[in-house]
């Protein structure tokens, strides 16, 4: 139940598949090694799409927390 | 003590069941089962049947077109359309799932074309990617190959689309929602979800005293479907993007596997001529290319195929709901206007696998096909040569 400390935000409220994976991408690409990106997302789908995406990356997926009205998901650049 | 524990059991079970997503290979088993189920009932599984019924009375209530010969209920296509989202919707109700969700006005927009261009496309291909595709496929028809490889065409332009999109627009999402008495409805959920599957085997039981068993039959074949695919989140756009995409495989293996079995349900049930051979075998391969590769681009735009569509405006995305109707309406008109029976029919004949060389044959080479698809994709996602971003 922790709250990470994000370096970086991407507000995804309201985009639905595939548009929040595809803009995670593209933030993570300019990111630095060991950085923190917190995705606000509503769709139901990112729940199993970025742990996915940060398996075949190699980055970090460190986890989600339920917010009001949507989801923070957390992943850390490796 | 032992009230707790059992309490506990039981919400773990659940938990289990409707919190989590089921695995995608259970998925591909049980829609192939249901598929084959509704074949051997007597109307193969499509969707974009019920889609066009639901356009042709919209377009007659507002005085732009005659009474549709198709009753917006109970007609074969419509209740198979009308299960589907009735067992999505369900679904999402069991696993909390349902929330209107709002998008920004560029994301509806692109699920108001998108869904138009599914329209289209289904209308040319004689069926979405599971009655042009999977279902035709399944059922020995042309079509459903050249719909297969129009389909991957049209998905690797939508993605390239997607990828200058994501570049060259900025998308603002819409401010968020206060959120009062949300906390409430959603503990609501899993009780309606139940009390709306009551109502359906319900209604399924009310019709078959109407002398409509098949018709009742159906709804419930077609809203198991609607529920498995959406516990399990089956998504055939995947199957087509996500190779090009992230390099994955995985749900590309579910559709094949998926696609594979109902074949061969579909195939012992025409051999031993339970099922009559030209059923589902209407459409000329053109219309399955391009008509595909509309389809396919289509469903970049808006996130959802013919049944993932449906499925998710059942959760209440707008931008799908809104899809959906487009869907409906452009290829209800299409079919009337341009793409008609005659204009069809112009094109040729649609042929028969099996009219090759006998039933053995044609399933393996259908078999081959979908193996060197599952193959293609399995390949790509150790090497990456077709991921594109």
């Amino acid at each position: 139940m922790a709250d990470y400390k994000a370096d970086e935000i991407l507000d995804a409220r309201g985009l639905s598949c595939p548009m929040p994976i595809l803009k995670t991408k593209k933030i993570m690409k300019d990111m630095k090694s060991g950085q923190i990106l917190e995705i606000q997302g509503t769709d139901p789908g990112t729940k199993n799409d970025l742990p996915a995406y940060a398996s075949r990356s190699g980055d970090e997926y460190l986890g989600m927390e339920q917010r009001d009205g949507y989801i923070s998901f957390y992943i850390k650049k490796k | 003590m032992s009230d707790n524990a059992l309490v506990g059991k039981f919400k773990q079970g659940y938990d289990s069941l409707f919190e989590q997503n089921w695995p995608l290979w259970v998925g591909a088993v049980l829609i192939a089962f249901l598929a084959v189920l509704a074949a051997a009932v007597g109307r193969p599984w499509g969707v974009v049947g019920g889609l066009r019924v639901w356009g042709d009375w919209i377009w007659h209530a507002v005085g732009l077109a005659p009474r549709p010969m198709n009753h917006l209920f109970l007609s074969d296509g419509a209740i198979l359309t009308w299960g589907l989202l009735a067992g999505a919707f369900g679904s999402a109700l069991l696993s909390r799932q349902v929330a209107w969700t709002m998008a920004p006005a560029w994301e509806l927009g692109k699920g108001l074309v998108g869904g138009i261009l599914l329209g289209i496309g289904s209308g040319m291909a004689g069926g979405c990617n599971v009655g042009g595709f999977y279902t035709a496929l399944a059922a020995g028809s042309i079509s459903g190959f050249a719909m297969l490889i129009g389909l991957i065409a049209g998905a690797v332009v939508g993605l390239k689309y997607l990828l200058w999109e994501i570049e060259h627009v900025t998308i603002k999402s819409p401010a968020p929602k206060e959120k009062s008495g949300g906390a409430d409805w959603s503990k609501s959920q899993p009780w309606l979800g139940v009390l709306f599957f009551l109502g359906l085997i319900g209604a399924a039981y009310a019709l078959s005293f109407q002398a409509y068993t098949t018709t009742g039959l159906l709804l419930i074949i077609a809203a198991g479907i609607g529920l498995v695919i959406q516990r399990c989140r089956f998504c055939f756009v995947r199957a087509f993007r996500d190779p090009f995409m992230t390099g994955e495989s995985v749900a590309t293996k579910a559709v094949t596997v998926s696609t594979l079995l109902c074949l061969l349900g579909i195939m012992i049930l025409k051999w031993t001529g339970a099922l009559p051979e030209q059923s589902y075998v209407y459409h000329h391969w053109i219309g399955g290319l391009v008509g595909g590769a509309i389809f396919g681009f289509g469903m970049l735009l808006t996130g959802g195929c013919g049944s993932g569509s449906v499925w998710r405006a059942g959760e209440g995305q707008v931008k799908l709901i809104i899809a959906v109707l487009a869907f409906a309406l452009s290829n209800s008109l299409f079919r009337a206007h341009v793409w008609t029976p005659a204009v069809a029919k112009a094109w040729g004949d649609p042929f028969f696998l099996p009219q090759l060389a006998g039933y053995f044959w044609a399933l393996v080479i259908t078999c081959v096909v979908l193996i060197a698809w599952w193959a293609l994709t399995a390949w790509n996602e150790e090497t990456d040569k077709l991921t594109m971003y």
